[in-house]
């Protein structure tokens, strides 16, 4: 689990209300009562190594549900600056007779060399804003105009590129205004007055503003001087796009007029973050840590109750991470959704006051069925009910015959996806592959490219055996007395809930044994005849060589095994090597694996030989 | 049933008794109404040997043959379930030389109870159905067997509570096992017999090691490698019927059906093929009226004698080792009618004690010889 667990709870516990955060004293129970506790604890294990699974398994595909709130969190923490434009009323009061308004604003660029006409300047741009008055009045609308920046690096990247500018465009003629005129009356041509704002001016100061990036507003104060052009709106390859010429009249014009502009700009999705979330945990003391961990917004407390709701363990995730599948839930409420819809194998408890918001989690005993396989079982050896409505979508015949030799059964994540597809496509056989959350259904893991499985820290330091079983059935093992298979003796618990299966064990030393008085009843046969048979016997038994396909490998095998004893007793050699031929006379076993069996021993001689004479090898 | 050569007849005893020794009641008691199934002196410690130890119902009692007759009760345990009843009983002891009794019946526990410390010491589980004999052998008194209704005899170490081998399967018994015994002098010998009317020898020689291991054995008893021997190394078909009881004499064997006689024959086994052989009949003792099964006879220390009680409550004491047997004496009084189910005799023979199925014990004591 992502989590940090609150270790340094003790000596921080400073409110006496402050129940969320209470951890029991360990120390009021005995030893027999805590070995009790850490049991109960273990009953997480299975829920939550069933989850890791299912969230290993997401990591590829991703449902659909989390690759949208994915896209609506990176969204809501995608920084933006809001630059925000106004007139503030105070100091353009002495503008306001001369009816600059409607004002025009213009985020524009200006257009590349080959689309300006002589004495032309041209501009692209997107959106205009329009201020009908000054800030500060009455009216509510129309007196700032508001431009979403891409964040501060991105967006001086592409001011360096193309230098972009803020224009103020007030039109003389309301009636001809030719920033509203529509397309079709694209070639009126105006008079107007025009102010300009480099951005480079602007992005100057608000680089120099230290708090932008903290989420405070970075305001500046500017003076632009409007100057009269006449203007022309030009229509580019549906770019929106507006020529100004500087009129020809211009001293008839009454002269330059300044206007006051407050430029702000700030960083959008970074308001919500409070100064704390800024801060890594490294730089704090540990023991004001779970107060700060409270405090950010994207932490939540989980309280795992255990030993029947008297004590809990206790993490935090941050970002409304859920602890069991790491899925960010973007805010509480999605925490709460998500938990109660996939994660049922679990009560919660959802607990928000103004400092913290908090989960209590306690397992549900009651549901827990075949979706927990026991550890150390494949689970694709498990025999599970497979439930699959038949789609009802027509498809062709021809992939439903395909498929029919194809069983569900076997698939698992590493299948080619065309084989998935496939299966996904017919009917009746609907895919159990790793896009279904079927619960029953546990493919084994690849392992090599993905992380271990991650478990509750606590779990992990349980005993296998302990785990291997769900609680229920375990309880009714723990019930009543068992008795071994085979010596009829009552075993203890361990061995009950062991993985060992005393049902079909050969016991190999009696099994010998009897090999060997089997054989001594034979008096036709000598002693090496005997012998290799006996070794033979005990071979083939203890390594459950049962098909003919097997013997091939049992002979290079044996060769290997018993090389030893073979070169010392040439006699026992030849047995073995008369026994070769009688399995090749039977076409057990092929030339080249004899061969192989008789280079082996040979190897195995020159060895000894080497051995034996350390001068003669030299 | 062995075939008998001509002029291999097996020597039979005359019942009319020669009365070497004669025996008299000392006491009697009455332990209870439910009948008595075994009856053992103490042969392991000499310190004890005139203690004895009876079993009847769900309850082990302990007693002292004191002078003139008198019976002491030393001890009395009653197994916490009413409806166990013990069917045997034998005396052992733990490496350390405290005396262990050893009990077993219909539950098919063995229950081993430290006499010294007067409380159970083990208990062990383990066969399927009823225990109907235990013996300890004598040569390392921590080892006891047990033969049981459910086909198989089981090698206990009374020490460290583990169950070291079972007497059992393809080659084991078809039926019930009713009795077992440990070879005097050859630790790795026993002899077993049942209601498959065989009698069978076994070897553990092959499975010592595991014997050893099981006195330093500290993990769980569970966990012990418990071995399976399946194949006596002697089947004999002495016997016709149940074979009820049977005991070493030297390398021969006695065991005695419901034939109103004990047998005495010598298991031949062939060199180099285990299972194989023939038995040689010896001798024979007849005991009349004794032809119901479950009637156990028992021996002296030395083997001298045995005693047998039979269906009409009378004692018949045999010389073991003369040939033709003798009858040493016929044991009877008007108000033993019961049936006995088996008998003690004291490390020298001088005291006889019988178990009846009206819960009586009679003693017996041998009368100073006139002559």
């Amino acid at each position: 689990m992502p989590g940090i667990p609150l270790v340094a709870r003790e000596t921080t516990c400073s409110r006496g209300a402050d129940q969320m955060c209470r951890q029991e004293s360990r120390a009021q129970l005995s030893a027999e009562e805590e070995v009790a506790a850490e049991e109960s604890l273990s009953i997480y294990c299975k829920p939550v190594e069933l989850y890791n699974i299912l969230q290993r398994r997401s990591i590829r595909n991703p449902s659909f549900l989390q690759r949208c709130l994915r896209y609506k969190i990176q969204a809501k923490n995608k920084k933006r600056i809001q630059m925000t434009v106004s007139l503030p009323a105070t100091v353009n009061y002495g503008l306001q007779g001369q009816n600059l308004f409607p004002l025009r604003i213009i985020l524009a660029r200006p257009a590349s060399s080959n689309e300006i006409t002589e004495n032309y300047d041209c501009f692209h741009f997107n959106r205009c804003c329009t201020l009908t008055s000054c800030a500060g009045d009455q009216a509510v609308s129309g007196i700032h105009a508001k431009f979403i920046l891409p964040e501060m690096n991105k967006l001086s990247a592409e001011i360096k590129s193309g230098s972009l500018s803020v224009l103020f465009v007030s039109c003389v003629e309301a009636s001809r205004d030719p920033m509203v005129a529509s397309s079709s009356q694209s070639n009126v041509e105006g008079h107007c007055l025009l102010g300009k704002i480099p951005m480079e001016l602007l992005l100057l100061s608000w680089e120099k503003s230290p708090n932008l990036n903290l989420g405070e507003k970075a305001e500046m104060l500017s003076t632009v001087e409007m100057r009269p052009y006449s203007v022309k709106p030009i229509c580019l390859e549906e770019n929106k796009c507006v020529s100004f010429q500087t009129a020809a009249s211009s001293g008839t014009q009454s002269s330059l007029q300044q206007l006051q502009v407050v430029v702000s700009a700030e960083e959008v999705g970074a308001r919500d973050r409070s100064a704390y979330d800024c801060y890594s945990y490294s730089d704090i003391p540990s023991s004001s840590l779970p107060h700060i961990m409270r405090l950010r917004t994207g932490n939540v407390i989980f309280n795992y109750k255990y030993y029947n709701n008297k004590l809990q363990k206790t993490e935090v995730t941050e970002d409304f991470t859920c602890p069991f599948c790491l899925v960010k839930c973007a805010s509480f409420k999605g925490v709460r959704h998500h938990l109660t819809t996939s994660h049922d194998l679990f009560n919660f408890e959802f607990w928000v006051t103004e400092d913290y918001q908090a989960v209590n989690v306690s397992p549900k005993t009651d549901i827990w069925r075949t979706e927990i396989i026991a550890d150390g079982v494949d689970p694709k050896l498990q025999t599970f009910l497979f439930c699959s409505r038949p789609l009802r979508r027509r498809r062709p015949k021809s992939l439903a015959q395909n498929a029919h030799h194809v069983h569900p059964l076997a698939l698992d994540s590493n299948l080619p996806a065309s084989f998935n597809e496939l299966l996904d496509k017919t009917d009746g056989v609907s895919s159990a592959g790793p896009s279904h959350a079927d619960p029953e259904f546990v493919p084994s893991l690849p392992g090599s490219n993905l992380a271990p499985p991650t478990m509750l820290q606590f779990a992990k330091t349980r005993k296998l055996s302990v785990e291997r079983s769900d609680p229920k059935n375990r309880l009714q093992l723990q019930k009543r007395q068992f008795f071994h298979s085979h010596r009829a003796q009552p075993m203890a618990l361990e061995q009950v809930l062991s993985d060992r299966d005393s049902e079909d064990e050969v016991d190999d030393d009696v099994a010998d044994f009897e090999d060997r008085r089997m054989l001594d009843d034979f008096v036709d046969v000598t002693k090496d005849e005997k012998r290799i048979m006996h070794l033979w016997n005990s071979f083939v038994r203890k390594q459950r060589v049962l098909a003919d396909g097997h013997t091939p490998w049992a002979c290079e095998a044996f060769s290997r095994l018993h090389a030893q004893d073979l070169i010392q007793a040439p006699a026992l050699l030849w047995c073995w090597r008369l026994f070769m031929i009688k399995l090749w006379n039977h076409g057990l076993l092929d030339a080249r694996t004899m061969n192989n069996c008789n280079i082996i021993l040979e190897k195995s001689w020159q060895q000894n030989q080497d051995n034996d004479d350390p001068m003669e090898a030299l | 049933m062995a075939k008998i050569a001509l002029g291999c007849e097996p020597v039979v005893g005359s019942i009319t008794s020669a009365k070497k020794k004669e025996y008299r009641v000392t006491n009697r008691l009455q332990e209870g109404k439910r009948p008595l199934y075994a009856v053992a002196f103490n042969f392991i410690d000499s310190r004890y040997f005139n203690v004895f130890a009876t079993v009847g119902g769900n309850r082990v009692t302990v007693y002292q043959c004191l002078e003139g007759g008198v019976i002491a009760v030393l001890q009395s345990y009653i197994d916490e379930d009413k409806d166990e009843s013990f069917y045997t009983v034998s005396w052992a002891c733990n490496v350390d030389g405290a005396p262990l009794l050893v009990a077993g019946g219909s539950n098919g526990i063995v229950r081993v109870i430290d006499a010294g410390n007067e409380r159970i010491h083990k208990s062990f589980i383990g066969h399927g159905d009823s225990i109907n004999e235990i013996r300890t052998q004598a040569l390392k008194p921590s080892l006891v067997i047990s033969a049981s209704k459910d086909e198989s005899v089981r090698l206990w170490n009374v020490q460290t509570g583990i169950c070291i081998l079972i007497f059992a399967g393809a080659g084991g018994h078809r039926n019930e096992v009713l009795s077992v015994d440990f070879h005097p002098s050859d630790i790795y010998r026993i002899a077993s017999c049942g209601m498959d009317n065989t009698v069978k020898i076994w070897s553990m020689k092959e499975f010592w090691t595991y014997v050893e291991k099981s006195f330093t054995w500290t993990d769980l008893p569970s966990k012990f490698p418990t071995k399976y021997v399946q194949f006596p190394v002697f089947i004999a078909s002495v016997h016709t019927n149940y074979v009820d009881c049977n005991r070493w004499l030297g390398d021969f064997i006695l065991s005695k059906s419901v034939d109103n006689e004990i047998v005495l024959w010598e298991p031949k086994m062939k060199e180099h093929s285990p299972g194989e052989g023939s038995a040689d009949i010896l001798q024979k003792y007849p005991v009349p009226e004794c032809d119901i099964w479950f009637i156990k006879f028992s021996c002296d220390f030395q083997y001298k004698a045995t005693a047998i009680g039979n269906r009409e409550g009378k004692i018949f004491v045999w010389d073991l080792q003369t040939s033709p047997p003798v009858l040493i004496s016929r044991l009877s009084h008007v108000q033993s009618k019961s049936p006995i189910r088996q008998t003690a005799m004291s490390v020298d023979g001088s005291t006889i004690l019988s178990c009846c199925e009206d819960g009586t014990i009679w003693r017996w004591d041998v009368v100073a010889s006139s002559s």
